[in-house]
């Protein structure tokens, strides 16, 4: 398995007492598989895929990405897996707002010390549409434009795994239609294994599995094979 | 590959105009630091050298007894210049007539600094003379003219020896002011000195070697001489020893310059801090994408520190630049104004101003950076998550050890560094109090007003904490501006105070008793501006509650100098003029005791540093010996005398009845406008032993030497005003981008454009209200306790600033808010959510 979770919980504390945000989830994604974490607001979702990502740190239990425990790493540990494994793609893009696309892009690619980082952030731009805006800051991209340069930007470091949170959520219908397919088609030609977190059912059901986060209980949605 | 990535994040930042406000506040602050420093620097230079000219030489050695050789020929091997100078008493005889004169015997070379002018008649039109008095020749004072009814080319006497009086003396340079003790001057040359047969074992003179040269071989000299002196020889002065107007003056714009560059070097730093805050806030969300996208923490240190690095860096190369251009169009201002040459600068300026930029830099960013690599990675999905604030309090250790560090750098003087930082902790701790107090009822006040009104009341109440310590910036900012323009005031009033237009410029002494009516009927007749008229009776102190003074240097103590004069107090060792009066005269301020009106009981006032120095206080009773005849009388008040004012000043005044008695004669001065000059003749003329001397051209210098730093003072004022213009604009920047989200919230709900900038302008208004009254409030306190303390100036109140203050504030705070936030407002709301999202 290349993601596995064994009784993973996350609780905060509140005023009010402890808050279970995420109850003990057992969950295991194999290599290659297109995963969705549906669910609404405040359910937990996000929560699921910072731990699942090594962004936070789990209450109990244990996330391994590649038979590593992310438990027994420190921050930078985690960092290097994230550098080594891991692309993101953001609701809000999170582009760095003085760096250009292209340097955007590379960043990944740049804080992993590969030297062929300008190279292939040059390929992956074009491949994405945006061969003609690599010298443009984010504030002068369109957002269709930014989730581009930020789906671009996962694919850098040919990460072994895609977590996307919301990636369509900032963008309108046919925005975000021509964003999802780029997604589905880059992801399938790269073989990567794509968890995403989204409340958008249609999108959901383009992924190979979808679960169902309600009050931060995690339940498989079976699906007619058909 | 953490480099690359560093430069090229400094250079979008800086070519988008991220980075402006911290690279400003950098720039600014070695801006101020390099040009004060340079500038003062200079100006100081320039100044000595113009003041050494009260002195005839750049320091003398005043000793008892003659100077041994040595002493003279090390200064000449440091390269100095020196000349001799033997001053004493004596008496100058001519045909019938006698009289006490000053005899000054001066060797080649003087005087060092200034110049020396004589005139062919009494009153006649001056020039500077060509070299000293031929041996046989005397040049004599006007004065002494009339006193010994003198034409030129006749002969008088001093001691063994006759001179050829060959010119009238109109100006020394070393003259003084102290003309009311001094009888009029005879200089002869040094060479003829022996002759005289007047310097004898015992006899009372003064030994002068005066020096003049660069400022590093008299430290040098200086440093080898002075463990040699012995106090009660020999007195070492430079022109800010002593007590002319002119060394108060100077001593003050110094103290005034140092003072203000310091509240300038304050505020650049502030604004540093401020900027370096909102530098590090600002990459949260930068930190936070680079850690999830795998940066490891020391790649992350390594490319902000080197940011930083790179960012002062250029900062500092821009500051030196500008800071060495403006200071040398202002040199070249200054220069041309007043024809003087100022001095090459030190290289101490660059080193300070590099230091500055540097040191407020690193130490600001320290802690805001440390917070900045700490972000977590989850802030990207949490954008609460600003990391932990468990290090707070070294951020204050940092901020204030930087300023504490800055100020002693600058001024070099602990005590001054301490009492500032001490004093502005203080000030900061309560400005914070009251800060918040005051939101807290103008909150009260503001809840029946309009709706924009309300909402900017809602804000500030709901961001206290957050805007009282951007009202501690605020008023800091105002407090330090109204601080140095009042002050400067103050300083340029005190200075036209002492050298009003109509100042006199003529002394008047030898008035005979009988001629006091007449003189002053002839005043008022010639509409001439004149003082009271003071009776001079001459006399010695003699003892101390009955334990005699030691005055003259008799033949034993020369031998066993330091037992003898340790054990008892040291008289005058003169003559003093002593007066007496029923009104305490102006520019006196009875400081203990009381002044005593009309009673009959023998008594006196003591000038204060008189009294000081003789160690004596209220009730001590003093023996006095007027020719012949000796009494005591008790200390009932002390005095302290503004020697600046150009008017009699006395360190003994006796009631009326002590010393009415006794023989007097009277002393005035007077002004008499250049253009009636002429009329100085037929003035005095049924007048024939009164003695004039006129001080025209020392108040000339006076007058131009202080416009010289009035100028100066505006150049600092000028920095200053930049240096808290760009506090308040870093910190309404810093606190507009906390309001942004609730205005993005207040604008997607529909408030219109015009609403949401008045509630932030109202708010900005009412912060920059506040914080002016507190400003002046601070202000008010500062400048009693600077006045009283530093400056030796009165205490005044400020009533025009407690309206200048808050208005100000009001309008300068009001006007940057509404201008940062107009910014925002333009933008579509689409565009704002943007941003926050």
């Amino acid at each position: 398995m290349l993601i596995q979770t064994t009784q993973l919980t996350k609780d905060v504390e509140t005023s009010e007492g402890i808050l279970h945000i995420l109850q003990a989830t057992d969950l295991q994604i194999a290599a290659g598989e297109t995963v969705a974490i549906v669910g609404a607001s405040g359910s937990g979702k996000s929560t699921l895929l910072s731990l699942l990502a090594g962004l936070d740190l789990a209450s109990n239990g244990d996330v391994s990405i590649d038979n590593v425990k992310l438990s027994d790493l420190d921050e930078e540990q985690r960092a290097k897996v994230r550098a080594d494994k891991i692309g993101f793609i953001f609701q809000s893009f999170l582009l760095i707002p003085s760096l250009t696309a292209l340097e955007n892009v590379m960043l990944p690619a740049e804080l992993a010390g590969n030297k062929e980082a300008e190279k292939h952030a040059r390929e992956l731009l074009s491949k994405v549409g945006l061969q003609d805006r690599l010298t443009h800051y984010p504030n002068q991209l369109s957002g269709g434009e930014q989730q581009r340069v930020a789906i671009a930007r996962a694919f850098v470091g040919t990460p072994k795994i895609l977590f996307a949170d919301e990636p369509t959520g900032n963008l309108d219908a046919t925005t975000g239609q021509k964003i999802e397919d780029l997604l589905f088609d880059m992801n399938e030609a790269s073989g990567t294994t794509l968890v995403m977190v989204t409340h958008d059912s249609e999108l959901a059901q383009r992924c190979q599995r979808v679960l169902r986060m309600d009050a931060g209980k995690l339940t498989e949605v079976v699906r007619d094979v058909a | 590959m953490w480099h690359k990535l560093s430069w090229r994040l400094l250079k979008h930042e800086l070519r988008r105009g991220e980075l402006t406000i911290m690279a400003a506040a950098i720039v600014l602050s070695v801006t101020a630091v390099l040009s004060l420093a340079l500038f003062t620097d200079r100006l100081q230079a320039g100044l000595s050298e113009r003041s050494a000219e009260f002195l005839a030489a750049d320091r003398v050695l005043s000793s008892r007894r003659e100077v041994s050789e040595d002493w003279i020929a090390r200064a000449q091997a440091e390269g100095l210049q020196t000349a001799q100078r033997v001053v004493f008493n004596s008496m100058a005889f001519a045909g019938e007539q006698l009289a006490l004169v000053d005899v000054k015997a001066v060797s080649d070379g003087y005087p060092l600094r200034g110049e020396l002018r004589v005139a062919e008649q009494p009153y006649a039109q001056d020039q500077v003379a060509q070299g000293l008095p031929a041996p046989g020749e005397a040049w004599v004072a006007a004065a002494l003219f009339q006193e010994l009814q003198l034409e030129i080319g006749d002969t008088i006497e001093i001691g063994d020896s006759a001179f050829s009086v060959e010119k009238v003396l109109t100006y020394e340079p070393d003259v003084g002011f102290s003309v009311f003790t001094d009888s009029p001057n005879v200089l002869i040359n040094y060479s003829e000195l022996a002759a005289t047969g007047l310097i004898q074992p015992g006899s009372r003179v003064r030994f002068n070697i005066l020096y003049a040269g660069e400022p590093a071989a008299l430290a040098t000299y200086e440093e080898w001489l002075t463990p040699q002196l012995n106090d009660d020889t020999h007195n070492w002065r430079s022109i800010e020893d002593g007590d002319s107007p002119l060394a108060r003056s100077l001593q003050r714009a110094e103290r005034f310059m140092l003072l203000a560059s310091l509240l300038g070097v304050v505020l650049a730093a502030t604004a540093v801090a401020v900027a370096a805050q909102r530098y590090c806030q600002r990459n949260y969300d930068v930190v936070a994408i680079f850690k999830t996208l795998g940066a490891q923490r020391a790649q992350i240190q390594k490319i902000f520190i080197l940011h930083l690095l790179l960012l002062t860096s250029f900062s500092i190369a821009v500051g030196v630049a500008l800071g060495w251009l403006i200071q040398s169009q202002v040199v070249d201002l200054v220069a041309r104004y007043f024809d003087v040459n100022l001095p090459a600068a030190s290289g101490r300026g660059y080193l300070l101003a590099i230091g500055t930029g540097l040191v407020s830099a690193v130490m600001f960013t320290l802690y805001p950076l440390l917070r900045l690599v700490g972000i977590p990675p989850l802030r990207v999905l949490n954008r609460q998550l600003t990391g932990t604030d468990r290090l707070r309090w070294l951020h204050w250790v940092a901020s204030g050890g930087t300023i504490y560090l800055l100020l002693w750098l600058y001024s070099q003087q602990w005590l001054l560094s301490t009492a500032l930082f001490a004093g502005g902790a203080l000030a900061a701790v309560i400005l914070l109090l009251v800060g918040r107090l005051f939101i807290r009822a103008s909150r009260q006040a503001g809840m029946q007003a309009g709706s924009a009104w309300r909402l900017a009341m809602a804000g500030l109440q709901r961001r206290a904490q957050a805007n009282s310590v951007q009202m501690l910036s605020f008023s800091t900012a105002i407090m330090l501006l109204l601080l140095v323009l009042a002050l400067r005031h103050e300083l340029l009033a005190d200075w036209q105070r002492q050298l009003p237009d109509d100042a006199p410029n003529y002394f008047l002494i030898n008035v005979a008793e009988d001629d006091v009516d007449a003189l002053k009927q002839r005043f008022a007749e010639r509409n001439v501006a004149a003082n009271d008229m003071y009776p001079i009776v001459p006399g010695r102190m003699t003892a101390v509650n009955g334990v005699p003074v030691v005055d003259e240097v008799s033949k034993e103590e020369r031998e066993s100098d330091a037992e003898v004069q340790s054990e008892q107090r040291e008289g005058f060792g003169r003559e003093l003029s002593l007066t007496w009066r029923d009104t305490l005269p102006p520019n006196n301020e009875i400081i203990a005791g009381e002044w005593w009106g009309v009673n009959a009981a023998p008594q006196v006032s003591i000038e204060s540093e008189v009294a000081e120095r003789m160690r004596v206080g209220l009730g001590d009773e003093l023996e006095f010996n007027i020719g012949g005849e000796v009494f005591s009388v008790p200390i009932t008040s002390i005095r302290e005398v503004n020697w600046g004012s150009l008017q009699p000043n006395f360190f003994m005044i006796f009631n009326t009845s002590t010393l009415e008695d006794f023989p007097a004669s009277y002393i005035s001065s007077f002004n008499l406008p250049e253009e009636r000059k002429s009329e100085l003749y037929e003035l005095f003329k049924p007048f024939p032993q009164v003695s004039l001397i006129d001080l025209d051209a020392i108040m000339d210098q006076l007058r131009e030497v202080i416009e010289q730093v009035s100028i100066a003072i505006l150049f600092v004022l000028i920095l200053v005003i930049v240096a808290g213009i760009l506090v308040l604009l870093a910190q309404v920047q810093a606190s507009l981008e906390e309001r942004e989200k609730e205005l993005v919230i207040l604008r997607t709900l529909g408030a219109p454009a015009k609403l949401l900038s008045r509630a932030v302008t109202y708010e900005f208004v009412i912060l920059g209200a506040i914080s002016g009254l507190i400003a002046t409030l601070a202000m008010e306190v500062s400048l009693y306790i600077l006045q009283t303390q530093v400056f030796e100036l009165g205490a005044t109140f400020h009533w025009r600033f407690w309206l200048v203050g808050p208005i100000a504030g009001a309008v300068i705070v009001g006007i940057m808010g509404r201008l940062a936030c107009g910014r925002l407002i333009r933008r579509n709301t689409a565009q704002l959510i943007r941003r926050l999202a």
